[in-house]
C-alpha cells in the first residue's frame, strides 16, 4: 500500500524502544511513542512511572541506554539540552527558568536578544523587543498584559507560564514539553492556560503535557499515554474512555474489563 | 485604547519608585539644612559636599554593577589606594608624564580587577571572602612599595582630576556625571548590561540561556577595578598628596550608597542613578551632622542607622517582610 507522503504521515517526534536503567532500577522499558504535528498528548502515571525519565531523554537531560529518537522522520542524536533545542524541542519545567528581575520583553527574548552594534558595543533594540514580546504573548491568548514592560516577578502564575512558552516558541520550538503546567495555578488560571494550550495546537505545535490532573488530560489531550513501572500501560483516546478507565490503567497497569 | 498612565509611565522611565523615594529624602534633608544652617548653604560647603560625594559615587557605581551581577567587591578601597600610590610614584620615581602616570594607575586598577575576576569566575571563589583576601594583598603591596611613606609635591596636572575645574564645575563632579551616564547606559541599554542582570537575577537560568557567566563576572570585576582606579586618582587630587592610607575607609560609604540607592544585595536589581542619589544622601547627611556639630561618635551611629533603614525598606520591597509579619508576636 502506498501511503500519502504528506507531512501528517511523518510523526514530528518518534521514540522507538527506549530503555533506561539507573543501577538496578529499570526506569524505562521499551517505550515507543510518536507525536504528530498539532497534537496534544498527555502523559499520566504515578510517581516513579517513568514520566520524568522519558521527558529527560527527549530534552537531552539524560541518555537512553537503548532505543532511538527520530525527529521529522530523521534519526536524531540528542545528547545535551542544546541538541534538543536545536531540533525544536523545548521543555518548560515547573520552575520555568525565568528572570523575575527582568521585564517580559527581556525574558521572551532571553538568549536571542535583538541588538545593533555601535563601535563594537552591542546595544539592545529595546523597543523592537518590547513590541515583539507583547505581540508574542498576545498571540498566545494572554490578554491581561497591557505591555511587555512589567517585571516577570510581578506576573501571575499563568502569565509567567505563557512568557516561558512565548520564549520557547521564539526559539523556534515545534515540540513543547509542559511539565505540570497547572500544578501551581488556581482553577480560573488553569482554565485560561488550557485554552492557551489549545491555541498552541491550532498553531501546529506538538505538545506533551505531563500532568497529575486527569480531568485536564481528558479535556485537552488527543491521546493520553498512561505509564506504569517504566512501561506504557496503555494509550487511550479521551472520547472513548472514562476517568475510571484511566485510573484503572494507572493503578493496575491494565483496564478492569480486560481482567474478566 | 486610552493611555491614561502615559505621563506617569514616562516619568517612571526616568526615575523608578525607589529612586524617587531617595530623591524626595535627599531634597527634604538638603532643603531643611538650607533653611536651618547658613554654614551648610555656604557655596564653599556645597562644593565640598559635591567633591566628597564624587569619589564615593564613582566607586560605588562599580560596586553597584558587581552587586547586580550577584557578587561583591570589598577590595575597591585598597585598589584605589594602591592606584593613587602607583600614580604618584610613577611621577616621583620614574619622572613619568602625568598622563602616563594616570594611565599606569588605571591599568593597575584594571589588573587588580582582572585578578579578582579570575578568582571569582575561573576559580569560583566566594566573592566576599575572596575580595577580603585580595584587599589585604593590595594593601600589603601598597605598603610594600611605599614603605608607608607618602609622595608629596605632586604637579598640578596630576591633581587636576580631583582638584581642578572645568569652567565653573569641579572636575571630580564632571567625572562623576560622565561615569553615571556611561554606567547607566551600559547597564540598561547594552547586551552586556542585560547579561549582568541575567547572571545576578537567576544564575541557573542564565546558564541555561547560554550566557557566558565567567566572562560576565570577569568584565564586571575589571570595570569595578577601573572605577576604583578613577576614584583613587580623584582622591589623590582631593587630598593633595599620595598617601598610602587613601581608600581604606571608603568601603562602608561605597556599599551604603549602593544600598541607599536601592541596589538589592541579592543581585539582579539596581541602578546607577539610584547609587548617585544614595552617595549624595549619605554625603549630605554626614555634612549636616558635622555642620550641626553633632558628637563625632554619634555621627557613626547615624550613618549605620541610615543603612539599616535602607535595608529594612528593601526587605519590604522584596516582599520578604510585611507589616503583618512585624505585628505578629512570634519571631
Amino acid at each position: 500500500m502506498v501511503q500519502a507522503a504528506g507531512p501528517m504521515s511523518i510523526p514530528r517526534v518518534e521514540l522507538r524502544e527506549i530503555s533506561k536503567s539507573f543501577g538496578n532500577v529499570r526506569a524505562l522499558r521499551n517505550v515507543s511513542l510518536e507525536i504528530h504535528p498539532a497534537e496534544v498528548i498527555a502523559i499520566v502515571g504515578d510517581n516513579g512511572a517513568g514520566k520524568s525519565t522519558l521527558i529527560k531523554i527527549l530534552s537531552g537531560a539524560a541518555h537512553a541506554d537503548h532505543g532511538h529518537i527520530a525527529v521529522d522522520g530523521k534519526l536524531a542524536a540528542i545528547s545535551k539540552p542544546q541538541d534538543a533545542q536545536n531540533l525544536g524541542i523545548a521543555t518548560i519545567y515547573q520552575d520555568l527558568a525565568l528572570f523575575d528581575n527582568l521585564n517580559v520583553a527581556e525574558n521572551v527574548f532571553a538568549g536571542r536578544e535583538l541588538t545593533w552594534s555601535l563601535l563594537g558595543l552591542r546595544l539592545l533594540r529595546r523597543r523592537h523587543m518590547s513590541v515583539g514580546a507583547h505581540r508574542a504573548v498576545k498571540d498566545l491568548g494572554v490578554l491581561t498584559l497591557q505591555s511587555a514592560r512589567p517585571l516577570v516577578g510581578s506576573l501571575s502564575g499563568g502569565q509567567r507560564q505563557m512568557v516561558a512558552v512565548a520564549r520557547a516558541i521564539g526559539m523556534s520550538a515545534r515540540v513543547l514539553i509542559l511539565d505540570e503546567p497547572t500544578a501551581a495555578l488556581g482553577i480560573r488560571e488553569s482554565r485560561t492556560l488550557l485554552d492557551q494550550v489549545r491555541r498552541l495546537r491550532e498553531m501546529g505545535l506538538s505538545i506533551i503535557l505531563i500532568t497529575h490532573r486527569l480531568p485536564d488530560a481528558i479535556e485537552l489531550a488527543d491521546r493520553i499515554v498512561v505509564m506504569k513501572g517504566g512501561e506504557i500501560a496503555g494509550i487511550v483516546r479521551p472520547e472513548s474512555s472514562t476517568l475510571e478507565d484511566i485510573v484503572e490503567l494507572i493503578v493496575r497497569g491494565h483496564k478492569a474489563k480486560e481482567e474478566s | 485604547m486610552v493611555r491614561a498612565g502615559g505621563f506617569m509611565e514616562s516619568a517612571r522611565s526616568v526615575l523608578s519608585y525607589r529612586e524617587s523615594g531617595v530623591l524626595v529624602a535627599l531634597v527634604a534633608i538638603t532643603g531643611a539644612m538650607f533653611v536651618i544652617s547658613p554654614t551648610f548653604r555656604d557655596p564653599y560647603n556645597l562644593t565640598i559636599i559635591l567633591i566628597q560625594m564624587s569619589v564615593i559615587a564613582i566607586m560605588a557605581m562599580g560596586q553597584t554593577l558587581v552587586i547586580i551581577s550577584g557578587a561583591f567587591d570589598l577590595s575597591q578601597g585598597p585598589v584605589s589606594g594602591l592606584v593613587a600610590m602607583v600614580t604618584g610614584m610613577m611621577w616621583s620615581i620614574f619622572g613619568a608624564d602625568p598622563a602616563v602616570a594616570i594611565t599606569a594607575g588605571i591599568a593597575t586598577g584594571a589588573a587588580c580587577g582582572l585578578a579578582n575576576g579570575v578568582l571569582a569566575a575561573r576559580f569560583k571563589l566566594h566573592p566576599i571572602v575572596m575580595t577580603l583576601a585580595t584587599s589585604t594583598i593590595f594593601t600589603g603591596l601598597n605598603y610594600f612599595i611605599t614603605r608607608g611613606r607618602p609622595v608629596i609635591g605632586l604637579p598640578d596636572p596630576l591633581l587636576e582630576p580631583g582638584a581642578g575645574n572645568v569652567g565653573p564645575v569641579p572636575t571630580p563632579v564632571v567625572i562623576m556625571l560622565v561615569v553615571t551616564i556611561v554606567m547607566q547606559f551600559l547597564l540598561t541599554r547594552t547586551l552586556f548590561g542585560l547579561r549582568v542582570r541575567q547572571v545576578g537575577g537567576n544564575l541557573e537560568a542564565a546558564r541555561r540561556t547560554g550566557v557566558n557567566v565567567s566572562a560576565t563576572w570577569l568584565a564586571v570585576f575589571v570595570i569595578s577595578g577601573i572605577l576604583s582606579a578613577i576614584g583613587g586618582i580623584v582622591e589623590l587630587g582631593r587630598v593633595g598628596n599620595a598617601i598610602p592610607s587613601i581608600g581604606l575607609t571608603l568601603l562602608f560609604p561605597i556599599i551604603s550608597s549602593a544600598i541607599i540607592g536601592g541596589t538589592l544585595l541579592t543581585g539582579g536589581s539596581g541602578s546607577m542613578v539610584g547609587t548617585l542619589l544614595g552617595a549624595a544622601t549619605l554625603t549630605v547627611i554626614n555634612n549636616a551632622l558635622v555642620v550641626l556639630q553633632v558628637d563625632i561618635y554619634v555621627q557613626d551611629v547615624f550613618q549605620g542607622a541610615l543603612v539599616v533603614v535602607a535595608l529594612v525598606i528593601d526587605q519590604f520591597r522584596r516582599r520578604e517582610l510585611t507589616v503583618r509579619d512585624l505585628i505578629r508576636s512570634d519571631l
